[in-house]
């Protein structure tokens, strides 16, 4: 079953590698509208839920609906209605661009001259130049408007703005944000540049591990994550102890806390540790989203 | 020009709505001016649109904006805000904020009034001249 007000609907989707779970019965509703970013350490399964969603995988178990269709039926119409830019900017380097504009006019019926137009003259790009010659910023210009000149429902991007230089990502933002071809679609795009996802994201969703971990604008999450100083004279609470613990360090003899979902009661909690003085404050994005990854993040077993 | 850094702790809302009311405040914006789109401004500063929209819902809600039909938003006229209750209790809160911040750098207390009202006189030359 699936519901229309979603586009991206997955129920207890795992995929598994050998003895690698990459997508951990994943549950993950995603609404209709606006940008969506996902964010996740490296290996989270943000790649593998991209392929499963899009047809290239099959799941191991469970199932994942995309704009409604079950993603491993998809039938080139349900594609049309589906844009995808991935880190690479894969298209072949041999291929001149009005070949590939040709070609792509002639595969989507919904395509639409004037948002290509208006995506690629942000970047120097000709027509008679061939994809192995571009820059990797105006390779990602070119997939952007490739995609967003589909008039796609739905638009995938996976890392489309790693590598890129200032200017390029900006442009590549602005298309994404202003262009009027990207208003009408639902944006899901993976990014490890928290600086660009405070400015460009709606919502934000954090996997882990290939499990679902947070599903709030940029904001509430930031406001679930405190920063606590405190001088805690000789030692310290024991880690596991320390409600919502996400990092602790000791810094010239203070305790600074990283914690999740704690409110003034965990001043209580420092005091009842001999604390003699403690203050909190916030975090940003960037912050908030380190301190939460790092918490489960691979480190060698200690010796 | 409205400012706004990412990477800070107030996210970049919070900044648009703190930088109109400051600009407000201090007269830079008067009332009857008008405010960049929604769209303008959001393009100017590179963030989502709704960004701009919920922060502008914000400063309306709470009349430092008021909208006419059709032509945008504009600074409302002057005129109490919120309640006394209200006012009362921002003003205690940002007063606690501020000591727990200060109160660490061990200034005595007269310095750090000093300060503050040297910091209001640059900041509002218009209301008190």
């Amino acid at each position: 079953m699936s519901d229309p007000d979603y586009v991206v609907q997955t129920v207890a989707l795992s995929k598994r590698y050998g003895r690698k779970l990459a997508l951990d019965r994943l549950d993950l509703q995603i609404p209709r509208g606006r940008i969506h970013a996902i964010v996740g350490a490296n290996g989270a399964g943000k790649s593998t839920l991209f392929r499963v969603l899009l047809g290239f995988l099959p799941p191991s178990a469970g199932t994942a609906h995309i704009l409604g269709r079950d993603s491993q039926r998809l039938t080139p119409a349900d594609r049309g209605r589906i844009g995808f830019v991935n880190e690479e900017h894969t298209l072949p380097g041999w291929v001149r661009v009005d070949a590939v504009v040709r070609m792509q006019r002639r595969l989507y019926p919904r395509w639409n001259e004037g948002a290509f137009a208006e995506v690629i003259g942000h970047y120097h790009v000709l027509p008679e130049q061939r994809v192995g010659q571009l820059s990797r910023g105006e390779r990602a210009g070119l997939n952007l408007a490739l995609a967003l000149a589909q008039s796609p429902e739905l638009l995938v991007l996976d890392e489309p703005t790693l590598g890129l230089d200032v200017v390029a990502k900006r442009a590549f933002l602005e298309s994404l944000m202003y262009s009027s071809a990207a208003e009408r679609c639902t944006v899901i795009y993976c990014s490890h540049q928290m600086e660009e996802i405070e400015r460009v994201a709606d919502n934000l969703i954090i996997l882990e591990r290939g499990q679902l971990k947070n599903m709030s604008t940029p904001e509430d999450f930031c406001a679930r994550v405190t920063h606590w100083v405190a001088d805690v004279p000789f030692k310290g609470p024991e880690p596991a102890a320390v409600p919502g613990l996400l990092q602790v360090q000791r810094l010239d003899g203070l305790y600074h806390y990283l914690v999740l979902d704690q409110d003034e009661t965990f001043a209580e909690f420092l005091r009842s540790c001999g604390a003699r003085s403690m203050q909190s404050m916030p975090v940003g994005l960037d912050r908030a989203v380190n301190g939460f990854l790092a918490k489960n993040h691979a480190a060698p077993a200690a010796a | 020009m409205i400012q706004i850094a990412t990477g800070d702790s107030r996210p970049i809302g919070k900044q648009i709505v703190d930088a109109v009311r400051m600009k407000i405040a201090t007269g830079e914006l008067e009332s009857g001016d008008q405010l960049p789109s929604v769209r303008g401004l959001a393009q100017q500063l590179t963030v989502n649109p709704n960004t701009v929209a919920k922060a502008y819902a914000e400063l309306t809600a709470e009349g430092w904006l008021e909208a006419r039909q059709g032509l945008g938003l504009y600074v409302a006229p002057p005129r109490q805000r919120l309640s006394d209750a209200e006012r009362a209790r921002r003003l205690d809160e940002a007063i606690g904020r501020f000591l727990n911040e200060v109160v660490a750098l061990g200034y005595p207390h007269d310095a750090v009034q000093a300060r503050l009202l040297h910091a209001f006189r640059a900041l509002v030359p218009r209301k008190t001249a």
